[in-house]
């Protein structure tokens, strides 16, 4: 790859710096003080709809009407109030099986495969190469084709309709295979030496991997618990179909039954709605920052 | 050396139980079901009429004549095709404008991956309201004078259309530009300063320098987007319902739809198989050039 961009800059042909770019003469006192005023825009324009509901999430309905992209004048906790009474307690049941069906599936997908992505690490180059293939095409694999069998397979167990029944399907599918393979390509990089090292002391494959591979790998797991978080807390369609109508939903889940359930739309609870069920995983993601950061140019430069 | 390997494994029971587990749960529910969706496509399987019968091909003629499933296939494509390149170039400008280090540019690098963390439920219906006939996207046109009539954007077919592919790239764009970011983040300063004594142009360092660096970003990024947007449910369910007339449903709705609505389990597999074959050669001839591009760079 560098020789390649060696040759590839020994082709460009020496330009005199009279015949440069306009851009390059505009001085950098002016430049860059444009720049950043440039990014600040357009960043602000692309999250306006976050925005959106933020304000009007603490406006009466007339003054979404009259001023949908105001700050609010007379900020209300009416919405946010009339959300969290809603007739069932939709929002409350909603954020309380969310965050059971987060902390349990990342919590056990974490173990699972972080212990999974060990054990296949140290197996044959064939062997592994196999196995990973496999865990390949369950990136690939659309919901909609395992949801109506998963829905089968959960009731031949007794399962289905339940919270362990969505936990359970959650642990086996893509999840799965997105973490076994930001560990596999962690795990990579430990030196093999490490593991020998460990393994002449007596220590056995399960002490090796919790004292010394997860302690090592820590940047993967953030990746791996952050992803997964957020996208168990916003699957829509596998607790739609796999818990059903009858035993309260989860908060996304809930949140569109609250929202498209409404004859006349109710702007103002809806945004109260949808305030409140984004709060936990947005402020989960902004505390997260540096593992976030940290998870993804470690994992691009693999 | 032999008594020493048997040990080793001996060792290593724990952690082979544990990986099995692993194993089996990803057999359970991710392989076992995708192959009796295989063997229900062949049954006219329907949870309303108990007993089913193997029925042959029977299912994949009658999607031959489903003018609903064509819509929603030819409607998919278009929507995978033209997001995924919205997406990605916007994504790619994102992380060009923001690949600086100072904490202002921080703060709009996270900002900018925002639309990823709210549910797609939630981007649908803010977009919804924001769309609607009296919303704030007509009030905006009409501000600077661009529509003095308020555009139904969801209410028409073509622009119900449209619309959604601006919703789906908003949402993948904060994506993309993330994957973006990571990669510039890794390429070498030297580069560009070596580049630059040369007296290469901006323009000719994005050409050699730029591009093909990223070039290994822009697989997995072209990839994972076109397999969001083939398995696309949540954000056009709360957008448009797959409205108007049907305009906007994707394949992954037309198949609960056929699966749950009309329980049509036979049916419904059929139409799952021939998403699952679709997904699997678009990503598969998708990662094939784009990686052989990745060399020729």
């Amino acid at each position: 790859m560098i020789t390649q961009h060696t040759a590839a800059r020994r082709a460009v042909p020496r330009t005199p710096a009279s015949s440069r770019p306009a851009a390059a003469l505009v001085p950098r006192a002016v430049r860059r003080p444009a720049r950043l005023a440039l990014a600040v825009l357009v960043i602000l324009a692309f999250v306006s709809p976050i925005y959106l509901t933020v304000v009007n999430a603490f406006k009466t309905n007339s003054a979404i009407a009259g001023s949908p992209g105001s700050l609010p004048v007379h900020p209300t906790l009416g919405n946010l109030s009339t959300a969290l009474t809603q007739p069932g307690h939709v929002l409350e049941i909603g954020l309380r099986n969310s965050l059971i069906v987060v902390v349990c599936s990342v919590a056990l997908l974490i173990l699972l495969g972080s212990a999974f992505s060990f054990w296949i690490s140290r197996k044959r180059t064939r062997a592994r190469a196999a196995v990973m293939a496999a865990f390949a095409v369950g990136l690939m694999i659309p919901p909609q084709i395992t949801v109506l069998p998963v829905i089968k397979i959960l009731a031949a167990i007794g399962l289905d309709h339940t919270y362990p029944g969505l936990i359970l399907s959650n642990l086996g599918g893509g999840y799965l295979s997105f973490a076994v393979f930001v560990y596999v390509g962690f795990m990579r990089s430990i030196p093999a030496e490490v593991v020998e090292a460990a393994r002449i002391d007596g220590a056995s494959g399960l002490r090796i991997w919790w004292t010394i591979i997860m302690p090592l790998v820590r940047p993967a797991t953030a990746t791996v618990g952050i992803f997964l978080s957020l996208w168990i807390w916003n699957d829509f369609l596998n607790p739609l179909l796999i818990i059903g109508p009858i035993t309260g939903q989860t908060v996304t889940v809930g949140l569109y039954d609250a929202v498209s359930n409404q004859v006349q739309p109710d702007y103002g609870l809806q945004f109260g709605f949808m305030f409140l069920a984004a709060l936990i995983p947005v402020a989960g993601y902004l505390l997260a920052q540096k593992q976030f950061r940290a998870g993804l140019t470690a994992g691009s430069a693999r | 050396m032999k008594p020493l390997r048997i040990r080793l494994a001996r060792l290593d029971t724990g952690l082979s139980a544990v990986a099995a587990l692993a194993l089996a749960l990803y057999l359970a529910f991710l392989i076992v079901p995708v192959l009796l969706s295989l063997k229900t496509s062949f049954t006219n399987q329907n949870i309303l009429f108990p007993g089913s019968r193997f029925v042959g091909l029977a299912n994949y003629r009658q999607m031959l004549h489903d003018t609903a499933l064509r819509a929603s296939v030819e409607f998919t494509l278009e929507l995978a095709v033209s997001v995924t390149i919205v997406a990605n170039v916007v994504g790619l400008c994102f992380a060009l404008l923001l690949n600086r280090t100072s904490l202002s540019y921080r703060v709009l690098r996270t900002l900018a991956f925002l639309p990823q963390v709210i549910s797609g439920i939630i981007a649908g219906f803010v977009w919804s309201w924001m769309l609607s006939p009296d919303g704030l996207v007509n009030h905006l046109l009409a501000a600077i004078g661009v529509a003095s009539q308020p555009v139904n954007w969801l209410g028409t077919p073509q622009l119900a259309q449209l619309s959604a592919g601006v919703v789906v790239s908003w949402v993948l764009s904060g994506f993309t530009a993330v994957v973006y970011l990571a990669a510039l983040q890794n390429i070498p300063r030297e580069l560009y300063d070596a580049s630059s004594i040369d007296g290469a142009s901006r323009r000719q360092q994005f050409r050699t320098i730029t591009l093909p660096m990223v070039a290994p970003a822009t697989t997995i990024s072209v990839v994972i987007s076109l397999i969001t947007v083939l398995k696309l449910y949540d954000i056009i369910t709360a957008l448009t319902g797959g409205g108007p007339a049907f305009a906007t449903q994707s394949v992954a709705m037309y198949i609960i739809s056929v699966g749950f609505s009309n329980d049509a389990y036979g049916y419904a597999s059929a139409i799952a198989m021939v998403l699952l074959a679709l997904t699997a050669i678009l990503a598969l001839s998708v990662t094939t050039v784009l990686r052989r591009r990745e060399v020729d760079l």
